[in-house]
């Protein structure tokens, strides 16, 4: 049995909010989820708030209180939750696992980001680090193993570029996505490089957002019609061995392994996922380390229409990262909420049809040729 | 490059690579060694993570091949060129324990002709700033000249 559900999800459409405060879009995403709920915040008993960039951009602390006070939520256990792209859904690995302790009945995760200001330019991961002063920057580490990956398993660009085609078609269905306009592989091509081989419509996009789910304990979710029950959460951190295999990525698939583990399901039981494509290749290499496919065979899901809605193992129905932009705080729960929605068969004209099984994934940091954190979370009803 | 002004300009970080004036010797990468677990690590940890002893700076090497290579053509961090290349480059193994694979620079002016398995040599020069507009001499690896065509 699982150890524990979500009973509650929401989130606000990603984009430009420039009209809109973090603590604004977080409250917004927080009261959705609680009525989403029908939970009143009386009985929260722990609350979890991620932000990747709020005390950097704006100076801003432990903003997590804020935003639960605004909807009637103080005195119980916050905790502000910063792990750079994995902020959300390691805020999420918190929170169930003081529930499946036995912790907490019911506890709130809210990730959430406002990041669309002037010269924002490239995301690194800290100034002090020996790679950011060697010219480090997130499109390049992705970018390092794109090449690697063309050269050892022939990928090739119009592979790349089909990923964001196919996220393009399938954000076009979800009205949370930033971006809804259809692209075409031509396009996707001849947008400007940024860091070679990966052209502008090859990365995500920068965006404001949130999003918010209510996990509860067995015996509270019992009493939820629409629950979908957690199989498991892990975070696992990057191993900085050296040399780092690029093309086949072993902290990558060391999160999944653990997962299917933990869950006792395999790749063949997932029926719907959603991963971290900050980069074309990022979903790729991601389809490889969850098994879809053996080693260097991402190319072909992409080809086959395997990944894509109406296929076998839909990937990012949502639209992902490509699509939705990547507020950084709030993607890894807006990907559990994506989740739960197709779980829940909520998810209108994308839905995955006969959907029972799902999985969350997500990655951030880099750190001498690994990430510093990834996530994989899988879902069951 | 090695002259006066350069001797003046601070590396980037300390500890990784050794600072003018060569005096006609190649600047070299530094790494980490533990003398306990016989390790070579890049860069130099605090600690060794294996033993947890204190590891000592070591010669690591300057020549290598690349492994991979990209060029980053947006609006350029640190005061860095636009465009600039970074990459990986596997460290000649030598008595010195090389064989690591260490992420880096490429020369700005070697950007449009970079090959995978491209030998490539150390060179230190000022590159770039702090972030705040203070030069600082970096390490970046320069493609060997090729052989003449007999």
């Amino acid at each position: 049995m699982a150890s524990a559900a979500v009973i509650g999800a929401g989130m606000i459409p990603f984009g430009k909010h420039e009209d809109r405060t973090l603590v604004g879009m977080g409250a917004e995403a927080c009261r959705l989820a609680l009525k989403d709920a029908g939970i009143k915040p009386s009985r929260v008993d722990a609350a979890f708030f991620s932000s990747g960039l709020a005390p950097k951009l704006f100076g801003d602390f432990t903003v997590g209180q804020n935003v639960f006070w605004e909807v009637g939520i103080n005195r119980i256990p916050v905790v502000n939750v910063e792990n750079a792209c994995t902020s959300g859904s390691t805020a999420f690995f918190l929170a169930y696992n003081m529930v499946a302790a036995g912790q907490a009945e019911i506890a709130l995760v809210c990730g959430g980001e406002k990041m669309c200001v002037p010269g924002f330019g490239l995301i690194s991961s800290g100034e002090t680090q020996l790679d950011t002063q060697l010219g480090m920057v997130a499109p390049a580490g992705f970018a390092l193993r794109a090449v690697r990956h063309m050269v050892e398993y022939g990928t090739t660009k119009e592979q790349l570029a089909k990923i964001s085609v196919k996220n393009r078609a399938h954000g076009a269905l979800n009205p949370m996505a930033q971006f809804r306009d259809p692209l075409t592989v031509d396009e996707v091509l001849s947008s400007p490089m940024i860091v070679d081989p990966l052209t502008r419509f090859q990365c995500c996009p920068i965006a404001d957002g949130a999003a918010a789910v209510l996990i509860a304990s067995p015996a509270v979710a019992a009493r939820v019609a629409r629950k979908v029950n957690v199989a498991c959460s892990v975070l696992v951190t990057g191993n900085y061995k050296n040399p780092q295999n690029l093309a086949n990525w072993e902290t990558d698939r060391l999160g999944a392994s653990k997962a299917y583990e933990k869950a006792g399901m395999g790749p063949e039981d997932i029926n719907v996922v959603e991963c971290h494509d900050a980069f074309t290749i990022s979903e790729i290499l991601h389809y490889e380390a969850l098994g879809l496919c053996p080693p260097g065979e991402g190319g072909r899901l992409v080809d086959e229409g395997v990944v894509a809605l109406g296929g076998r193992v839909p990937v990012n129905p949502s639209g992902g990262l490509l699509s939705r932009g990547h507020p950084v705080g709030a993607t890894g729960v807006a990907q559990i909420v994506e989740v739960v929605t197709q779980l829940r068969h909520e998810a209108g004209p994308r839905q995955v049809e006969g959907a029972r099984a799902g999985l969350a994934h997500c990655m951030g940091g880099d750190k001498d040729g690994d990430c510093k954190s990834c996530t994989v979370s899988i879902f069951s009803v | 490059m090695s002259n006066h002004k350069t001797e003046q300009i601070p590396p980037m970080l300390p500890d990784i690579f050794t600072l003018p004036p060569y005096g006609g010797n190649p600047p070299m990468l530094l790494g980490g060694y533990c003398g306990h677990c016989d390790a070579y690590f890049f860069p130099k940890p605090r600690y060794c993570p294996r033993c947890l002893e204190t590891p000592e700076s070591r010669e690591i090497g300057n020549t290598g091949v690349i492994h991979s290579f990209t060029v980053v053509r947006t609006k350029p961090p640190l005061g860095l060129p636009q465009p600039y290349s970074v990459g990986y480059v596997d460290l000649n193994g030598n008595a010195a324990g090389s064989g690591l694979r260490v992420f880096c620079l490429f020369d700005p002016d070697s950007t449009e002709r970079l090959e995978i398995g491209a030998k490539v040599t150390l060179q230190v020069g000022s590159l770039g700033h702090e972030g705040h507009g203070k030069a600082r001499l970096r390490p970046y690896f320069k493609p060997v000249a090729q052989e003449q065509e007999k």
